[in-house]
C-alpha cells in the first residue's frame, strides 16, 4: 500500500451528494457534478462560520426552552403549566424512573452533549490543533447521530395535547417553551449539517515533515 | 494518477483516497485514518428491496389510517394520529412545531417512501426511472431530516405518561409504525453507492 493521499493534494474532488470523484478545476468557475448535478467544493464553503452561528442560535433558544413552560395540563383540581425539567422531576419522584430518565436524555443531555461537542470541534479547528484528529472526527459522527433525538420531547407534547381532549376532566396544550425547544433542536441539526470534518483532517501534522 | 476515478472513494469524514474493493458477505470497508464506514456490502436484490418497499408502505398507511393510541373516558373517546397531532398544533404558534413534526414524522416518510417505490420499480423493469438522478439527490438530502424511530419512542413515552392515571389503548397504528421503522431502517442501511449504480447503469 503506498503512502495515504488525499483527494486535496491529487487534485481531485469527490461530490458530496453521489460521492462521484472528478478532477479538480481552478476555482474561478463553478463546477457541478458529471452524475447528480451537485454543485462541487473542495469544502463546504463557510462552514466553520454556519456552523458556529447556529451553535450561537441554538444556545440562546435553549435559555427560553427550559425557562417557558412547554405544556399546560388542566385536571378538576385546576390547571398546571410544567417545564422540561420540571416534567422531568415529577416524573422521578413519582417513581417514575425509567420515563423521566428518557425524557432527561432526550431533553437535556443530548442538546448540551451536542453544545459541548460541536463547541469543541470547532474550538480545536480555531487553534489549528493537530492532536486526537481521529477522535474528534468519531466526536463529530456521534453529533450525527444523536442529532434528532432531542425532537422526542416536542413529539411527547404534541401527543399528549392531541389525546388528553376532555373538558373539565383533564385537558393538556403546549406552550410556548415548546416553541423555543423545536428551535434548539432545528438549530443544532443545522449546526452539525453545516460542520464538514474534513476540515479537522487539513491541519498538518508537524512531525509528518 | 493510475487509478480510474470511477474506482476511487474519497473519505467523506477526512478526505482521504481509496480504492475501492469487491466486499463479501457481511463486510464493510472503513478509512484507514478517521473509521468513517465507506461501504457495506449489497445483500439485497432489488426484488427484495422492492419488496421492502411495498410492505413499509402498507405500514405507512396502516399507521396513519389507524389511530397509535386511544383514550375513553367517561363516555368521551380521543385518539392520536401522526397527521392529526400534527394537524392539531397547526394553529397560533404551536405551528411552528406543528410544522416541523409535519414535516420530519409525515411527509418526509411519505416522499421517501414514493421515491423509492418509483426508483425500485422502473430498475425491475431495467429502464431508467424519469428524473431518476433528481429522486436520488432527494432521497440523500432528505434523509437527516425523517424521523419516524423518534415519532415511535415518543409514542411510546406518551403512552407510558399518560397510563399512569388514564387507560391508554395502543392501536394498530403502533404496531404499524414500529413495522414502518424498522423497514425504513433496513432501507436506510442501502448505501448510495447502489442508488447511483442504478443512474449509470441507465445511461
Amino acid at each position: 500500500m503506498s503512502r495515504p493521499i488525499r483527494s486535496l493534494t491529487a487534485g481531485l474532488v469527490a461530490c458530496r451528494t453521489c460521492g462521484l470523484v472528478s478532477r479538480r478545476v481552478p476555482d474561478t468557475q463553478p463546477s457541478y457534478c458529471s452524475r447528480c448535478d451537485t454543485r462541487l467544493h473542495q469544502r463546504l464553503p463557510g462552514s466553520a462560520e454556519k456552523t458556529l452561528a447556529w451553535l450561537i442560535a441554538a444556545v440562546i433558544l435553549y435559555i427560553p426552552s427550559n425557562v417557558l413552560p412547554v405544556m399546560y395540563v388542566s385536571g378538576i383540581g385546576g390547571g398546571q403549566e410544567s417545564t422540561i425539567l420540571g416534567g422531568v422531576l415529577s416524573f422521578w419522584r413519582g417513581g417514575d424512573w425509567p420515563i423521566a430518565s428518557v425524557i432527561f436524555i432526550a431533553s437535556v443531555v443530548v442538546p448540551a452533549t451536542k453544545f459541548l461537542a460541536i463547541g469543541l470541534i470547532l474550538w480545536t479547528l480555531h487553534r489549528r490543533s493537530d492532536c486526537a484528529r481521529r477522535q474528534r472526527t468519531a466526536l463529530y459522527r456521534l453529533v450525527e447521530v444523536i442529532g434528532y433525538w432531542s425532537m422526542l420531547d416536542v413529539v411527547v407534547v404534541g401527543l399528549t395535547s392531541a389525546l388528553l381532549q376532555f373538558e373539565g376532566i383533564g385537558a393538556a396544550e403546549p406552550r410556548l417553551g415548546i416553541v423555543f425547544f423545536c428551535g434548539v433542536v432545528v438549530a443544532t441539526m443545522i449546526s452539525a449539517l453545516s460542520l464538514d470534518p474534513r476540515l479537522i483532517w487539513d491541519v498538518e501534522r508537524n512531525s509528518e515533515h | 494518477m493510475s487509478v480510474p476515478e470511477n474506482e476511487l472513494i474519497v473519505c467523506p469524514h477526512c478526505d482521504l483516497l481509496h480504492r475501492s474493493a469487491a466486499l463479501g458477505r457481511h463486510e464493510i470497508a472503513v478509512c484507514i485514518a478517521c473509521g468513517h464506514t465507506l461501504a457495506r456490502h449489497q445483500s439485497f436484490s432489488v426484488d427484495q428491496l422492492l419488496a421492502l418497499t411495498v410492505a413499509a408502505a402498507l405500514c405507512f398507511l396502516i399507521g396513519n389510517a389507524y389511530p397509535l393510541m386511544t383514550i375513553d373516558l367517561a363516555g368521551m373517546h380521543t385518539e392520536a394520529t401522526a397527521w392529526g397531532t400534527a394537524l392539531l398544533m397547526l394553529h397560533g404558534w404551536a405551528a411552528v412545531p406543528g410544522v416541523v413534526l409535519a414535516v420530519s414524522m409525515f411527509l418526509l416518510p411519505l416522499l421517501q417512501i414514493a421515491l423509492l417505490l418509483w426508483v425500485l420499480s422502473f430498475a425491475r423493469m431495467q429502464r431508467p426511472a424519469p428524473g431518476l438522478r433528481a429522486a436520488l439527490v432527494v432521497l440523500h438530502r432528505s434523509r437527516s431530516w425523517s424521523m419516524t424511530e423518534v415519532f415511535l419512542l415518543g409514542a411510546l413515552v406518551a403512552i407510558v405518561k399518560l397510563s399512569s392515571w388514564l387507560h391508554v389503548v395502543a392501536g394498530i397504528g403502533l404496531w404499524a409504525l414500529l413495522s414502518l421503522t424498522i423497514l425504513l431502517t433496513i432501507l436506510s442501511l442501502v448505501e448510495g453507492r447502489f442508488w447511483w449504480s442504478l443512474a449509470e447503469a441507465s445511461e
